[in-house]
């Protein structure tokens, strides 16, 4: 349960609170709130700090942390993949309050959008008392202690080249049993990720999709998963321009 | 911590916990259209405006809120009138119980206030965080559409009935093209309906008003000082014997008030079901008992001063459990070796608990074998159908209360509050008379709500404390310890002679109804009688066992039987159509009942006292006509266009059609009763006081309808008052399709007495032969045109002269259940690589007989076909292997949304049933039965695979695929 609520007015003063122990960093809260009872902790509301800056330098978007996700689908710089994966994230409702930065820090481990950043190569900035570093989202999605005690302040990508998504789920908004991304950056190389096969999103080789061993659950078997993975891949490959070749 | 909010333009501090929900917070403060429907704000009830933006109020610290501008309904009436948003609302019948309407209001503010012109695509993005399980979406779209347009200064669409031509023996081809407004209804009219001048037309809802101004007005809304919150500790496991329970700890913890459980609250059996009395077999329930037989079961409760010293003395109960082997599937269930869930000595009416055997249901109307054997072929086909939940946004809450002559009143989401009383006055030890059930507005309830469910734990911790309280189940609750849809096998054995004729139908049935009988016997009865009537056979035999598993416990729920039954029979009738070569709608019309045919199994499997020498004849169907008016609607003939069929730019993709066919019943004969009394005020309004129970489908404002069109006023001028135990006359309660027909003939048979006491009133001072007094527009009128107004009768019956009150109280039992008869018809595309299906529309044609208020009506059939569109299409219970449900969350039980509807179109198809008042049979649930096989034919048709399971959700449509 939350004991205690901050709004800190500076990001310094947010990282000091962060840097406790039993400390919960609210976004949007629309993840965070939802869970009720458990241990105790104390909320650092980071909605006075800004953070919400959008904007292309040298080719690369980089978005504040605090950019909600119907910022996203607003915003005519992001590309019209990934305003759609935003769009799918979470209904308009959730939508209007979520933040991209929550969207990592909880991470979903169906999440399109999640899927979409992978497959875009995104890093994300993470402040702490004294020092800031630069991961990428994938390495945050594999190790989330390297959220530890920081903030995120923002994500980055290229916002170049061409993507296409995948998915298959039991009605046309559901969170899909299996999603993927494939994006062919500017200088041709190719990126599969996907969504339903593991813990959380990864990235793929797409020559390699057998080797994946997918967890089951009551809409889709280990087998259907891996199954859809191999369609759903393929179809991207085919639909991306320039095709599955990298 | 205080924080300081800016509410509907004023600002106003409030103190509030850390943790608490900005929800909890407005609530608290008198915001009462800020609604409950889950912990996790996928529900969108409680959605605010927050700086202009739509968010979810469940998910929202009110901390987070501090300092920013909320806007809520309360804050958008405006002087003297409505919002042109919430008179939208109104006038396009987007709000059936109106539950999440504030929210779809603010919804539809936002984006208006962002984009004045919006697309419907961006309405149903805007709208897409409101869940609703009611009204399928199309009205509030419209409703938005409509706002936009009249706040822009455009002229709307016009809300007008459209009148459909019929088609039945009509020659040539079909036009296909209705291009009028999409939110108007559809109606094929009978030249057999007389002319009306209310009932028939669009009346706006009785308390549309209240709803769009978001008044408190259910049951959570109450505002009672000194109220405790009452939590239920539920069992962890799915069979097991409590060998201890120790309260003591939770009792020891400040705040809290009250502990029951097996060992302080009496022993009293009793079946949960709301239904007549004698209560149907078994009494298979107490309030609290030494044994748990599902996860979700009862094992104590808890009243505390606030809802996290509840939860913490949940936690401080200490149990004993001696864990024991748990059955969940119908048919291991009757194995040898099953465990037996009801090993209780007391256990009372069960046809064998040893066996988990609840009831064995017979029934025949000829010699099965030698028909069979006389077939000239026989088919044989076993189905699947699954467990599903109600899912009202609004879950299970109720308040009990001591009043001033120490009489115990419960405030309830019920919709059987008559039920109600009688059936928890042993369990209290009150008699009845000391019992008072208060139903207000009811957050839909779909069956769920025809359950003496939860108001015995209220009313035994309001007992023990003295103070009122409350409890209301959470979303997970709801999901797991409410009720549920009787999962069901079943098996049909048919024989068909050289000419297609049936001539011998056997439907056996494993059905389960998990650890409690409740709706266990007369579902089941109703899914042989649902089963068995649509299609004439000489010889049809029923053969059912009810039995007990672990599973959450099934219980009424819209369709109560028919929606599994018709999923078997209209898959069956479907592949035996395409086994022996004949178009499907041919075969099926071939052998379909008709006006003057015999509903011969009725009598075998009806309720109360049946004489099985009455046998009832059908008197109206409107069925030729439906299905000629779906198949236009639906486009049928696409099926042979191989273009459409297989789109060449989508490799993937088959598109099929398919139709079922749909019968249902109207009430249960010489069962379901309904009273209604009627009185004139001053001004010539009227009281109109229904024991019937309006759980959100419109049922008040029909009723106000055939009292206004009797005594000759507007429905304006008709006050409805429903379902209080103390005030209203008794009716059996919303189910079985009753409402409409049963207090319908109620209300008429009152108004019709009224009438008489008018028109003798009238002739008085008319001085004219009252045989020539007409009832209109407010007033009596002689036959020569003078007239004197029902305000001047009024006057002169209760202040001047021969003073009386005008009123008089009706009731009214049919012997008859006359059957609406429904055209399904679903259009889908399939990924044959993946197995995904998509489904494109859903149209259904219905005869109703005469739709009292065409709105109402259509709104039934839409909001019905969606919620059978889950259940054949997304949603399902899941299960470990220890019986605890996985996916007790919307999300993971997947109800459909605003942005991802199909097209839904209903069509009223008008028929004259003499029986009912004005002519109308029942509409409520027929909407629940056709989709699911509609659906599973239309897969059938864009691909060849039979599947004789639902849902169709991805993983099984695929396997279904690749093993062909």
């Amino acid at each position: 349960m939350i004991t205690k609520y901050y709004r800190p007015s500076t990001l310094e003063e947010a990282l000091a609170l962060v840097a406790r122990e039993n400390t919960v960093v609210l976004g949007g809260g629309t993840v965070v709130t939802a869970v009720r009872g458990g241990s105790d902790t104390e909320a650092v509301d980071l909605q006075s700090l800004g953070l919400v800056d959008m904007g292309v330098d040298t080719g690369v978007l980089r978005i504040g942390s605090m950019c909600r996700l119907s910022d996203l689908v607003a915003s005519p710089i992001v590309p019209d993949i990934l305003r759609d994966l935003a769009r799918r994230e979470a209904p308009n409702t959730l939508r209007n309050a979520a933040t991209i930065g929550g969207t990592i820090g909880t991470a979903d481990p169906e999440s399109q959008l999640l899927t979409g950043l992978l497959a875009f190569d995104s890093s994300v900035d993470i402040s702490r008392v004294g020092s800031s570093t630069v991961h990428t989202l994938d390495a945050i999605l594999g190790d989330s202690s390297l959220l530890n005690g920081g903030v995120i302040t923002a994500v980055s990508f290229a916002a170049t080249g061409v993507a296409t998504a995948e998915r298959t789920g039991r009605t046309p908004m559901d969170t899909p049993i299996v999603s993927v991304v494939a994006r062919r950056n500017a200088d041709g190389v190719l990126a599969v990720a996907i969504a339903g096969v593991a813990d959380r999103p990864v990235i793929v080789d797409p020559d390699r999709i057998g080797d994946l061993d997918p967890p089951s659950d009551f809409r889709g078997s280990s087998a259907y998963r891996s199954a859809l993975a191999s369609i759903l891949t393929q179809r991207a490959l085919v639909a991306i321009p320039g095709g599955g070749s990298s | 911590m205080t924080i300081t909010l800016t509410i509907n333009g004023a600002e106003r501090s409030f103190e509030c916990a850390p943790h608490e929900s900005l929800r909890t917070v407005l609530r608290r403060e008198g915001y009462y259209s800020v609604r409950f429907g889950s912990d996790t704000g996928e529900t969108g009830a409680a959605a605010v405006l927050l700086d202009g933006r739509l968010i979810s109020a469940d998910v929202m610290l009110a901390a987070q809120a501090d300092g920013h501008a909320i806007e809520t309904v309360e804050g958008l009436s405006q002087p003297g009138g409505m919002h042109p948003i919430q008179q939208a609302f109104i006038d396009t019948g987007a709000m059936q119980s109106g539950y999440s309407a504030p929210a779809m209001i603010l919804a539809t503010k936002a984006l208006i206030a962002a984009n004045p012109n919006p697309s419907e695509g961006e309405i149903r993005d805007a709208l897409s965080g409101i869940l609703d399980r009611e009204t399928g979406y199309l009205r509030p779209v419209h409703a938005a559409m409509r706002a936009a347009a009249i706040m822009r200064g455009d002229e709307p669409d016009s809300l007008g009935i459209v009148h459909l031509d019929p088609l039945l023996g009509r020659q040539g081809p079909h036009d296909n093209r209705d291009d009028q407004s999409a939110i108007a209804p559809r109606v094929v009219p009978s030249v057999d309906v007389p002319p009306t001048r209310i009932v028939g037309h669009s009346e706006r809802k009785t308390d549309a008003t209240r709803l769009a101004k978001g008044n408190p007005s259910f049951t959570d809304d109450t505002d009672l000082s000194r109220t405790l919150i009452a939590k239920v500790l539920y069992s962890p496991h799915a069979h097991a014997r409590i060998v201890s329970i120790d309260d003591s700890k939770a009792l020891a913890l400040p705040g809290v008030h009250g502990v029951i459980h097996n060992g302080n609250v009496a022993r009293v059996r009793y079946a949960s079901g709301g239904q007549s009395y004698p209560n149907p077999l078994p009494y298979d329930q107490v309030s609290f008992d030494t044994k748990v037989r599902y996860v979700g079961d009862r094992v104590a409760a808890v009243a505390a001063e606030t809802e996290e010293i509840a939860l913490t003395a949940i936690d401080l109960i200490d149990v004993e459990y001696e864990v024991l082997p748990a059955v969940f599937d119908e048919n291991e269930a009757i194995r040898d070796d099953a465990p037996v869930i009801h090993d209780e000595p007391d256990m009372d009416g069960a046809h064998d608990a040893s066996r988990n055997i609840v009831h064995h249901l017979q029934a025949a109307t000829g010699d099965f074998e030698t028909a069979i054997d006389g077939a000239d072929r026989v088919f044989t086909q076993t189905l699947r159908v699954h467990q599903v939940q109600q899912t009202p946004i609004e879950p299970h809450v109720a308040i009990a209360r001591w009043d001033h002559d120490d009489r115990l009143v419960i405030t309830s989401s019920t919709q059987v509050p008559f039920h109600v009383r009688r059936m928890v006055a042993p369990l209290l030890g009150l008699p009845v008379k000391r019992i008072r059930i208060i139903k207000p507005n009811i957050g839909g309830g779909f069956g769920a709500k025809q359950e003496m469910l939860i108001e015995d734990i209220v009313g035994h911790l309001t007992m023990r404390t003295g103070r009122p309280v409350r409890l209301e189940l959470t979303r997970e609750e709801e999901f797991v310890s409410s009720r549920t849809r009787h999962p069901q096998t079943i098996t049909y054995t048919t024989g068909i002679d050289a000419e297609a004729r049936l001539v011998a139908q056997r439907m056996e049935i494993i059905g389960n109804t998990g650890p409690y009988g409740t709706h266990g016997l007369t579902v089941q009865m109703v899914s042989g009688l649902r089963g068995l009537s649509s299609y004439n056979c000489p010889v049809k035999v029923f053969d059912c066992k009810v039995v007990y598993t672990n599973i959450p416990v099934p219980g009424a729920y819209r369709g109560y039987g028919a929606p599994q039954a018709l999923f078997a029979l209209e898959a069956h009738m479907e592949d035996i159509a395409a086994d022996i070569g004949m178009d499907s709608i041919a075969f099926r019309r071939l052998n379909w009942t008709g006006v003057g045919d015999p509903l011969d199994i009725a009598p075998h499997l009806g309720e109360g006292d049946q004489d099985l020498s009455v046998i009832p004849i059908i008197m109206s169907s409107g069925l030729e006509e439906a299905v000629l008016q779906g198949m236009r609607a639906a486009d049928w003939d696409r099926r042979n266009d191989p273009e459409w069929r297989q789109p060449t730019d989508r490799p993937h993709i088959r598109r099929g059609l398919g139709f079922a066919m749909a019968m249902h019943g109207t009430a249960i004969p010489g069962l379901d009763m309904g009273g209604a009394s009627l009185k004139i005020n001053d001004d010539g309004s009227f009281n109109l006081l229904v024991g019937a129970t309006d759980l959100g489908t419109g049922s008040d404002t029909v009723l106000a309808q055939i009292a206004a069109e009797v005594v000759g006023t507007g429905t304006e001028d008709i006050i409805v008052y429903s379902s209080d135990t103390d005030m209203t006359p008794f009716d059996t309660g919303a189910y079985a399709s009753s409402t409409t027909y049963i207090s319908g003939t109620a209300v008429k048979r009152a108004a019709d007495l009224v009438r008489g006491q008018i028109i003798d009133r009238a002739a008085i001072l008319l001085d004219a032969d009252p045989d020539t007094i007409d009832l209109h527009d407010s007033a009596a009128w002689s036959g020569d045109g003078r007239s004197v107004t029902l305000e001047d009768i009024a006057l002169s019956t209760l202040h001047l002269k021969d003073q009386h009150q005008i009123m008089a109280t009706a009731s009214y039992v049919s012997p008859e259940s006359p059957p609406p008869y429904a055209a399904q018809f679903a259009e889908v595309e399939v990924d044959v690589e993946t197995g995904q299906v998509t489904v494109l529309q859903l149209v259904m044609a219905v005869d109703c007989g005469v739709p009292i208020n065409p709105v109402t009506a259509s709104g039934q059939v839409e909001g019905g076909m969606v919620q059978a569109l889950g259940y054949g299409h997304c949603e399902e219970m899941a299960y470990d292997e220890n019986g605890r449900m996985v996916n007790a969350a919307f999300g993971p039980y997947k109800i459909y949304r605003a942005d991802e509807m199909p097209r839904l179109e209903a069509i009223l198809v008008q028929t004259m049933e003499a029986s009912g008042p004005f002519g109308a049979k029942a509409v409520a649930e027929i909407p629940k039965d056709g989709v699911a096989p509609a659906l599973r034919n239309a897969i059938a048709d864009a691909t060849g695979v039979r599947i004789n399971a639902i849902p169709f959700t991805p993983e099984r449509v695929w396997h279904a695929l690749n093993a062909t």
